[in-house]
């Protein structure tokens, strides 16, 4: 790993005697170890043999046992894999609807000028601070009567209409930073307002429409709460139900089969984390994003 | 004259065009605002400012979702603040754990980023690796894993009886540990305001600390002088939002209780106590109250925390 040389986190390098190098990163590896110790206590737990777990604390299994994750992936009586679809679906459409939802409100509160945009806007920054929990039970009341509990659709429709001001705010930040002779140049030549948001501004916004994709995937991933209200019928559960069905049914008998499936679910975010962990750590680090 | 005429009679209709097309433009513009806005109006009225104000209707009635709202004036609130035992348990616990996991999470947070801070090689990979716990933490996968871990026969206890040949409790379900359990699962999740602390860091100007050296301060005095004050901003920043974020924690304390909150409410946090309420009695009002108290707690916090902040935040101006 190599720092960029712009990376606006690192510090330059200091110099220090090689003694001193070696003791400050025999700290740190002990550190993350440590850190990451229960974690791959339970990535090694789901390879062993069921009756193994318990023991040992050593990360090293004493033969290889796949055994968890075939107990675990058929252990309700609907199978992981529909868990995994549901969690799937929700989550790309979740996303989608929150990139095209907030995009569009963010252009129009950063690009067009119309009446009533700074009221509108403070009304949005307000929404920001309110917790969702007053709004719970009559979302909910609303959700019964449309009919839509036990669908996914109270966890997706609303992120088309926007309603995490938090990614709206993000992207006027971004939308703000633009050149505005770019779309001033496009309206002399004729272009509509809709096709300088589609040809200007979303092309040169990818890293924040990026990063706001990835944190609403892995929030819309990981979300508990959502579900657990919505979603009743077993063949409706995302993956965190699943678990959470299957920590109710097995109680503590069968941890390897229960951590391998814990397992499974970290991978999405996993995967994210691999792949976009500078895009993740910058994101948090400009906007100041609460994980 | 004619030509006068003419030219005058072509210069109003000129500018009744003008003024046609300047209407024109500015409704072109004001219907363009709208319709690009028209998503997250809907989402306003009808998700959002339309449910609050029901939800501050429902907090004066009673209402099970099968018969109409029955209207109780504020008996709702009263019962909440003066006959509640398990609102009283649900304030203690939620206090408890906000008080205890904020400030040790952003110590934690601020001592790796300082260390982080003195340019270290693979300073990328370390980071990413102190941060991984806060991106992985808050999904169930997590919440059983720390259900596990501090099980009566879980790693804790297994390396205890290893390293000192004791026998742990079942700290889960001890009324005494329990909620200490989840401040650690919380404060083990200290990567995303370490993130932030290290972009305030950089912050600081190298220029400081070597002035501060010259005129012969020493590391102490350094972090006492320059890195707090200076930092005062980001800290600020940093506690008002895990502070909203602890009051409003919800999975692992549902995940380790079952959703009971239990052993004894030892873990009945604010929000599964809400959500009892809510979707296991289905007291609506009951609970729509218990919401807005949270939301009065929240906004009294964040008010406090704005006024105070002026005898401490340091900002350059």
């Amino acid at each position: 790993m190599t720092d960029a040389p712009h990376d606006l986190l690192s510090p330059p390098k200091v110099r220090r005697s090689p003694v001193k190098s070696i003791l400050l990163h025999a700290v740190l590896i002990v550190c993350s170890f440590g850190m990451l110790y229960p974690i791959l206590w339970m990535i090694s737990g789901s390879f062993r043999p069921q009756e193994e777990l318990f023991g040992s604390s050593s990360l090293i299994p004493s033969a290889l046992d796949l055994g968890g994750y075939v107990r675990g992936w058929s252990g309700l009586q609907v199978t992981f894999g529909r868990f995994f679809w549901n969690s799937l679906v929700i989550s790309v459409l979740a996303t989608i609807g929150n990139v095209v939802g907030c995009s569009l409100a963010a252009f129009a509160f950063s690009r067009l000028r119309f009446a009533g945009r700074n009221f509108w806007f403070a009304l949005m920054l307000g929404t920001l601070m309110l917790p969702y929990h007053v709004v719970l039970i009559p979302q909910y009341i609303l959700f019964l009567h449309l009919g839509w509990v036990n669908s996914p659709l109270p966890l997706i429709v609303p992120k088309y209409l926007a309603t995490d001001a938090f990614f709206i705010f993000l992207m006027v930040q971004f939308f703000r930073g633009i050149p505005k002779e770019l779309d001033e140049a496009a309206v002399m030549d004729g272009c509509s307002p809709f096709r300088i948001y589609w040809k200007i501004m979303l092309p040169l916004s990818m890293p924040v429409l990026a990063t706001a994709a990835i944190f609403s995937f892995i929030w819309t991933w990981d979300d508990f709460f959502g579900p657990l209200i919505y979603l009743s019928d077993i063949n409706t559960y995302t993956v965190q139900l699943g678990l959470r069905s299957f920590v109710d049914s097995t109680g503590s008998s069968d941890w390897t089969a229960l951590f391998a499936m814990s397992n499974l679910s970290l991978i999405p975010v996993f995967l994210f984390f691999l792949f976009f962990q500078r895009l993740l750590i910058e994101g948090i680090a400009t906007t100041g994003m609460k994980r | 004259m004619a030509s006068q005429t003419e030219t005058m009679h072509r210069g109003s209709r000129t500018a009744a065009l003008r003024g046609q097309s300047a209407f024109r433009r500015m409704l072109d513009r004001n219907a363009a605002g709208y319709v690009f806005l028209l998503p997250w109006l809907l989402g306003f009225f009808g998700l959002t400012l339309g449910p609050a104000l029901a939800s501050l209707y429902l907090s004066f009635t009673n209402y099970d979702l099968l018969q109409s709202p029955d209207w109780v004036g504020a008996a709702n609130y009263v019962r909440i603040l003066t006959d509640d035992p398990k609102f009283g348990a649900a304030m203690r616990v939620t206090f408890t754990y906000v008080i205890l996991s904020v400030p040790l999470k952003l110590a934690f947070a601020l001592a790796v980023a300082m260390a982080f801070n003195r340019g270290i090689k693979g300073l990328t990979l370390y980071r990413a690796i102190f941060y991984l716990p806060s991106l992985l933490g808050s999904s169930v996968a997590i919440a059983v894993l720390w259900r596990q871990l501090f099980a009566s026969d879980g790693l804790i206890n297994m390396a205890l009886w290893q390293a000192f040949g004791y026998e742990g409790p079942s700290w889960i379900s001890n009324p005494d540990y329990a909620l200490y359990t989840l401040v650690l699962l919380s404060i083990w999740q200290f990567g995303s305001p370490m993130i932030i602390f290290l972009a305030g860091l950089r912050q600081i100007p190298k220029d400081m600390y070597e002035a501060a050296e010259m005129d012969g301060a020493g590391k102490a005095r350094q972090f006492f002088r320059i890195t707090l004050p200076l930092l005062t901003p980001v800290i600020f920043f940093n506690s008002v939002i895990q502070t909203i974020e602890a009051f409003k924690a919800f999975t692992p304390a549902f995940i380790i209780s079952e959703g009971t909150g239990g052993p004894i409410n030892s873990t009945l946090f604010y929000t599964l106590y809400l959500y009892q309420e809510a979707f296991g009695f289905f007291r609506m009002g009951y609970a729509s109250a218990l919401a807005w108290i949270l939301v009065v707690i929240i906004s009294l916090f964040t008010a406090f925390s704005f006024l105070g902040a002026r005898y401490w935040v340091h900002y350059d101006d």
